[in-house]
């Protein structure tokens, strides 16, 4: 972070980023509903040149018994990266940075999720990272929010999310992965647009108060565009003409 | 839950009724698979990938190859690894947490299938005798369950592998560099294809879907190469298969895997 | 009378104003909101959205389709296709007089069998009591397991039961349909059985297909001119 990598023009002189977007414009987003036969719900989404994939299963049983809670259900969320997904070749083993971006994931989700409904179950969400080219973590929680949503799970709201950031001090939405690597700030955003609730937040990298206040907002900002896109899978699958 | 993998009585009755027949619950002659989808590139940023439907089995592999460190007393060879991994999101029953026997028979009878063709020459993969070679490694997962993974899991694998293009490194100044703009495709010697065939009752039948699956006694898995000739075989399940079952499997998986050997040479073509 | 229907997704406003939240909606302030994808509803007090995915939540007095997962010397273990899993004491079956040393439950029912259960008692502190101690109730013998989504049930059963009598009497096959959304067909013959089968599955895959009542009865005419 801070912009090590001298010779990659971030920005240049007509305010084009490194892969010829504008500075508010994100990467091209395809979400699909549903896919998968044996999830009770799923999700596939690509932006840009992330692919993910989300399994969700519940309400369901929990084992062991134990860890289930008599008076609300339980979400789990497992965050998972294939082999194959990244640059160098990454061990299948459970790392880090996956547990703590499926806590974070949990996290965003659970105030949009109504668990109280089903007590002594679990919520399961699998996310499993094909493709990953900066920006995972936003496009795994919007996916999976339409797979919870595909599964039948009640929810308060959707959470859409996409990442903020900060290059060649201007802020900018939708951070790839070079501008991951070499911007100066890169700042993940969840939301729930009905409700007005910004469930997921971090940043890595460093910006004036003023710089922040902008980088929230464009975030909020972005994660609403994200939404129409959910609410386009939802609707293809549950209320499009099938031929007919 | 249990229920999943408890295949209700009506359904398995009628699968044996209709076996009696020579028939199968889903019309297929009983040496007949399943149509294999293949979408080569399925993941642009690997070395190599494809993802393979095989009834509402879905699986996909994608192969990433770069230098590493040889074994110890392998030092004029490169390394070729495959490993398989059953992702919760294809089934229900599914646990998350280290893999089980059943998915690291799984991985190896998928591994041994195609190392025992000898399909990657790893004689062709080093870049500094003892000090630096190419690893190709497969990395298997399942997205979707409805029977017979061993051959899903295996014809991604084999078709990432014909579609995957090496990087060229060479040694410079003790250091391995990549060589830019000089990518090929991976050399490969053979094209191996499992075929699996499931036991149920006294009746044998090819690409077993998860219904037979949960319903069949016993199973036996059995590679074969180009040439026709037999390179991998894994018996499993709990019961047996007499001699002339066993033999008569061997000539049934080299006539079908011809078949199939040929839907993979096509993707292959096409992908390119 | 329901108007005004809409397409709704979770987080959707469905409407603002004093009505009484329903099904699968919850009130924010003044606002309806969806909690649930499907079609809202807006009565002329109340507002409800018919979800149209999700698993099947047990009521009781349900009829439902259930399969024998396992059980113990007391009761056996059902799945009703819910979160929840069905608990189906010895005495149901065996009545008062059942003794756990002479009664062995698979003299009555094993793993894998189906039937066809009441759900006699439910709240979510605990596992529903299932039931199959009425006439109309028990081991299913023969027929065909064809599972649908639970929310399409009240389509595949139509209003006063036509769209099933339709089916039933297109291919003289006989359905019970589970509330959970597990329906078991039989037919004396394998193209009826086929045929009603298609049926379901059709209702299934286009329930919120308007014309679907015309769409169904051309596909059973239409074989019939065929065979």
């Amino acid at each position: 972070m801070g912009g090590r990598d001298a010779t990659m023009v971030l920005l240049d002189e007509n305010g084009i980023r490194c892969d010829g977007r504008k500075i508010d414009e994100p990467r091209k987003i395809m979400i699909r509903a549903g896919g998968l036969k044996n999830a009770d719900g799923s999700a596939y989404i690509e932006f840009g040149d992330n692919k993910i994939l989300v399994g969700v299963f519940g309400p369901r049983d929990v084992h062991p018994k134990h860890m289930s809670n008599t008076d609300t259900g339980i979400l789990r969320v497992r965050y998972h990266m294939e082999p194959f997904s990244v640059d160098e070749r990454k061990r299948p083993a459970p790392s880090r940075r996956e547990i703590e971006i499926s806590k974070v994931i949990k996290e965003a989700l659970e105030p949009a999720v109504m668990l109280e409904k089903f007590p002594r179950t679990a919520v399961d969400v699998f996310i499993e990272v094909l493709q990953a080219d900066g920006g995972t973590r936003c496009a795994a929680l919007t996916a999976a929010s339409v797979a919870l949503a595909d599964a039948g799970i009640p929810m308060r709201d959707m959470v859409a999310a996409i990442a903020s950031g900060k290059v060649a001090d201007t802020i900018i939405l939708d951070v790839n992965n070079e501008e991951d690597q070499a911007g100066q700030a890169d700042m993940p955003v969840g939301y729930m647009p009905s409700l007005e609730k910004i469930t997921l937040l971090q940043l890595d990298g460093v910006l004036t108060p003023e710089e922040y206040k902008k980088c929230v907002q464009v975030g909020v900002d972005g994660c609403k565009l994200v939404y129409e896109l959910q609410k386009k899978a939802l609707t293809d699958k549950y209320f499009g003409n099938k031929g007919d | 839950m249990a229920s999943h993998s408890v295949l209700d009585e009506l359904k398995k009755n009628q699968i044996i009724e209709l076996l009696e027949q020579g028939k199968r619950i889903d019309g297929r002659a009983l040496d007949e698979p399943r149509e294999i989808s293949i979408e080569i590139n399925a993941i642009p940023k690997a070395n190599g990938s494809a993802k393979v439907r095989l009834g509402d089995t879905e699986v996909l592999c994608g192969v990433k190859i770069q230098p590493d460190r040889p074994f110890p007393d392998m030092g004029d060879k490169g390394i070729f690894m495959c490993t398989a991994e059953l992702l919760p999101l294809s089934h229900p029953t599914v646990e998350t947490g280290p893999p089980q026997a059943p998915v690291i028979e799984l991985a190896r009878v998928v591994d041994r299938g195609i190392r025992e063709s000898h399909m990657v020459d790893v004689s062709q993969l080093v870049i500094e005798k003892d000090q630096s070679v190419v690893g190709v490694f497969a990395d298997i997962v399942v997205i979707d369950y409805d029977g017979n993974l061993f051959d899903a899991c295996s014809y991604s694998a084999t078709a990432a592998l014909l579609a995957s293009k090496t990087p060229k490194w060479t040694m410079v100044d003790d250091k391995v560099t990549l060589v830019d703009g000089e990518e090929s495709p991976l050399p490969t010697t053979t094209i191996p294809v499992s075929v699996t065939m499931g036991k149920i009752g006294n009746h044998i039948v090819v690409d077993p879907n998860a219904d037979e699956w949960a319903s069949m006694d016993a199973r036996v898995t059995i590679t074969s190469d180009s040439d026709g000739n037999i390179c991998a075989l894994q018996k499993g399940g709990s019961d047996g298969f007499t001699l002339e079952e066993m033999q008569q499997c061997g000539e049934t998986s080299v006539r079908v895997g011809a078949k199939i050997r040929e839907k993979l040479k096509e993707a292959q073509q096409a992908g390119q | 009378m329901a108007d005004k229907r809409k397409y709704v997704i979770p987080g959707d406003v469905v409407t603002t104003g004093p009505f009484r939240p329903e099904q699968n909606v919850i009130l924010d302030g003044d606002k309806i909101i969806a909690t649930m994808v499907g079609i809202s509803e807006i009565y002329d007090d109340s507002v409800r959205v018919l979800p149209l995915a999700g698993k099947y939540i047990p009521k009781i007095d349900d009829l439902v389709i259930a399969k024998v997962n396992s059980h113990t010397s007391l009761s056996w273990e059902l799945d009703i296709n819910s979160c929840y899993v069905g608990f189906l004491p010895a005495q149901d079956v065996f009545g008062r007089d059942f003794s756990a040393h002479a009664d062995e439950l698979t003299s009555k029912l094993k793993t894998g069998d189906l039937v066809a259960a009441r759900i006699a008692n439910f709240d979510r502190t605990r596992d529903p009591l299932v039931t199959i101690a009425d006439r109309d109730l028990g081991k299913i013998d023969s027929g065909v397991l064809v599972p649908i989504s639970p929310s399409k049930v009240p389509r595949l059963i139509g209003k006063k039961g036509s769209m099933i009598q339709m089916i039933e009497m297109g291919t003289d096959a006989a359905v019970t349909i589970g509330q959970n959304g597990w329906v078991v067909v039989s037919c004396e013959s394998p193209e009826g059985l086929l045929k009603a089968k298609k049926a379901i599955e059709m209702v299934n895959e286009k329930a919120h297909v308007a014309n679907l009542t015309e769409q169904v009865k051309e596909m059973l005419e239409i074989k019939d001119t065929e065979s």
